[in-house]
Parts: C-alpha cells; sequence; structure tokens
C-alpha cells in the first residue's frame, strides 16, 4: 500500500463573470510552479513530477483542471453552450486561480495549449510570474484535420481524439504511461477536445506579441520533443527565435506529452528547466 | 504482396481486443505500396480477404499511399521522428490519405494498430 503527497482540494472563482468550481492539486513546498495540461487532458498529465521529491523538495507545484475538464465542472447553464476556449477566457482562469490561491510570483509550466498560454502570459502580464517553462509549445498551429470531427453525435470523440493524439507520442515512452497519457483524451467531455483545438489552432495573436516578450525580466525557456507531430523542433525553434532571450532545449526521445508519456525522460528537462527559472 | 501485409489477417485474428475495436468494420481499405496494391477486404473486423491489385474497379472507402522504405522504417521497433505513426508519413511528405478520411479517423485506433503489427515482429 502506497500513499501519494499529491492533495486535491477546489476553490470557485469567477470566470468572466461566471462562477467557475475549480479543482486543484498541489504537492511539495517552496517556489510555487503553476502547471497547465494540454488540450483535452487534465492535471493527471503532472502526477509523475508531483511525485518526485528532487522536484518538489524546492518547489510547491500545484496543477489545476480547467473548467470543463476532469474533476472541474463546466459552469452552470452549460448544456445549451458550445464550449469554444479562448485566449483572454485562458488568461483570465489563470489569473483567478492565481488570486484565489494567493499565489505570488509562481515559476508557469504549461504544456501544449498550456505552453501557448504560458507565452502568451509571458507578454501580456509577465510581472505576475518568475518565470515561464513552455513545453510543446510553439507561436500557433493551424490544424491539418478538422476539429469537428471530435465532437460528433455517431462517434465517440474521447476515443477519436486519443487515437489522433496517439501520433505525438514517443515509441520510446513506456507501454503503461502511454496508456494513461491517451487514457485522458478518452475520458474528456463531449466537444472539450474539440473547444479546446479552436483555441489552439485558430488564435494565432501570439505571433506578433512575441517579439514584446522581456526576458530580462521573466526568463523563457521552450522545451520540445522530436516525435511531436503537433508542436515539432521546428515550430519551437522558430517560436524561440522570435523571442530575444529565450532558451530551447529539444528532447530526442520524446513526443508531446513528455511530463505524461516519458516522465523518466522528461525530468532532466524540467529540473534544467526548473533551474533556468532563479 | 508484402509478406507484412499476407501476415495481417492471422495477426488481426490472433488479437481479441483489435477485433473487438473493429467490428463496426466491413469496408475495403486499399494499402498501395509503391505500384503495389492491396485491397484489404474487412467483415466485422476480420481482414476476410486481401485482393491484390493493381485494379482499377475494386471500389475502396479510404487508402493509404506510401512506399515501400517509409513502410519499412514505420515497421522498425523505434522508428525515427515522422516514421512513427501514419499521419506522421503524411506530414513528411512519405505517405497520403485518399478517399473517406473520417472513417479512418472514427476507426482510428484499430487501423494504426494493425498496420503497426508487423513492428511486433522485428521487436
Amino acid at each position: 500500500m502506497s500513499i501519494e503527497p499529491i492533495i486535491g482540494r477546489y476553490l470557485t472563482v469567477e470566470v468572466a463573470g461566471r462562477a467557475q468550481r475549480i479543482y486543484f492539486e498541489e504537492a511539495g513546498q517552496g517556489r510555487p510552479v503553476l502547471c497547465l495540461h494540454t488540450a483535452g487532458a487534465h492535471t493527471g498529465q503532472w502526477r509523475h513530477l508531483m511525485n518526485d521529491a528532487e522536484v518538489t523538495g524546492a518547489n510547491r507545484l500545484i496543477a489545476f483542471d480547467m473548467p470543463w475538464h476532469s474533476k472541474s465542472l463546466p459552469p452552470e447553464g452549460f448544456q445549451t453552450e458550445e464550449y469554444l476556449l479562448t485566449t483572454d477566457a485562458y488568461i483570465e482562469t489563470i489569473l483567478a486561480v492565481m488570486d484565489g490561491l494567493g499565489l505570488e510570483k509562481p515559476v508557469l509550466a504549461g504544456c501544449s495549449m498550456g505552453g501557448r498560454i504560458a507565452l502568451q502570459l509571458a507578454a501580456l502580464h509577465p510581472e505576475r510570474f518568475a518565470g515561464f517553462i513552455a513545453i510543446e509549445a510553439s507561436d500557433f498551429q493551424p490544424a491539418w484535420y478538422d476539429i469537428d470531427w471530435f465532437h460528433r453525435p455517431d462517434a465517440h470523440g474521447g476515443e477519436m481524439g486519443a487515437a489522433l493524439v496517439s501520433a505525438n507520442i514517443s515509441p520510446y515512452a513506456p507501454e503503461a504511461e502511454r496508456w494513461n497519457t491517451l487514457w485522458m483524451f478518452m475520458q474528456s467531455g463531449p466537444g472539450v477536445f474539440r473547444g479546446d483545438l479552436s483555441f489552439y489552432t485558430r488564435d494565432g495573436s501570439l505571433i506578433q506579441r512575441l517579439g514584446q516578450i522581456d526576458t530580462g525580466k521573466t526568463p523563457v525557456h521552450i522545451i520540445a520533443g522530436a516525435y511531436d507531430l503537433t508542436c515539432t523542433p521546428e515550430d519551437a525553434k522558430r517560436t524561440a527565435d522570435a523571442i530575444p532571450g529565450a532558451t530551447l532545449a529539444i528532447m530526442d526521445e520524446l513526443g508531446h506529452f513528455p511530463m505524461s508519456e516519458h516522465p523518466q525522460g522528461f525530468r532532466p528537462y524540467f529540473l534544467d528547466a526548473l533551474s533556468r527559472m532563479s | 504482396m508484402l509478406q507484412e501485409i499476407q501476415a495481417m489477417p492471422a495477426g488481426l485474428a490472433a488479437r481479441p481486443h483489435l477485433l473487438r475495436l473493429g467490428r463496426l468494420v466491413s469496408e475495403t481499405v486499399l494499402l498501395k505500396v509503391g505500384d503495389i496494391e492491396h485491397y484489404l477486404v474487412f467483415d466485422k473486423g476480420a481482414l476476410a480477404e486481401i485482393v491484390p491489385g493493381p485494379s482499377k474497379k475494386i471500389p475502396y472507402r479510404v487508402a493509404l499511399v506510401t512506399d515501400r522504405e517509409a513502410l519499412e522504417k514505420f515497421w522498425q521497433p523505434i522508428p525515427e521522428p515522422g516514421f512513427h505513426d501514419i499521419f506522421g508519413l503524411v506530414k513528411i511528405g512519405r505517405a497520403e490519405i485518399l478517399g473517406d478520411i473520417l472513417f479512418l479517423v472514427k476507426n482510428l485506433r484499430f487501423f494504426k494498430e494493425l498496420l503497426a503489427l508487423p513492428r511486433e515482429g522485428r521487436a
């Protein structure tokens, strides 16, 4: 028998004038590190790092499920709404969670769409953060697929989404963690992955903001896996090159969900990233 | 016909979870490798028959068109980036998907695992 050190609780904050009951987990103590999950998934992607004593010895890792994801229920009245995440709503949610938890200048670590919004925050609200770890993050990714595939009455969007994103998992990933990672996509509520992808594949507003990021005040470190077909190393490099002073690490044996698909492979890169945030 | 593809019906039949995933698949799928056409005829998830081409007369629901070298790299136990997934092959310009791609996506896990079966024999 074992009990993990991760503690989960709920907080209710107001986002765009509506109450959002948000599930969050934390582990460790010291510098706060706010962790953002990818599209169509949840906090569980951070489970390994939150159980890693070398990480949590000096860092308080906090992760939360975005509204509509996993344990964070959709807001009241959702049943007649179309979920479409926007940059503004995403930023407001993150800042509301920080205010609700009283987080002072955390490091922000986000993966995929979480990495994208981390770079948006680096441009728009840098004073609120100590630094940014943008994992599998790039300026913009138009979709080669139809995001409507993942919300339709005649098929299971979660299963289709999982099968699609499996293209982004490295063959080096341990089989058990590959499937744990995919299960989170299978769990996704109807239309949620599509709504996240709407933000990720349609909002190109970051491109013109990259140049205004001041890494002299808040460091930006971008990490990308060679097996990521969605945010390729070339995409990450293009993005890092557009941010003066940003640093970049390419992981030869990892994919789009490194903290979840291959935690042992990812931890040195994450520890290195944390060391760059001081 | 490539021997790896010839072995697919037996490989599929030996994997009950794949047959369960493909239970709604009763269609013909074209797998074209270079100039070699393979028409994979599915019946409720089982590979009932593989009809060799070339043919202009056999209708298919969806097709994967690739080349021998790309497929050989795809079947490696640890493929290189881009060669590790059928959509990776498409992204790097080594494969094309023709026909009803939504049908493929609705049954994506089934087709991905079926096409990757030869990888297991090389591990």
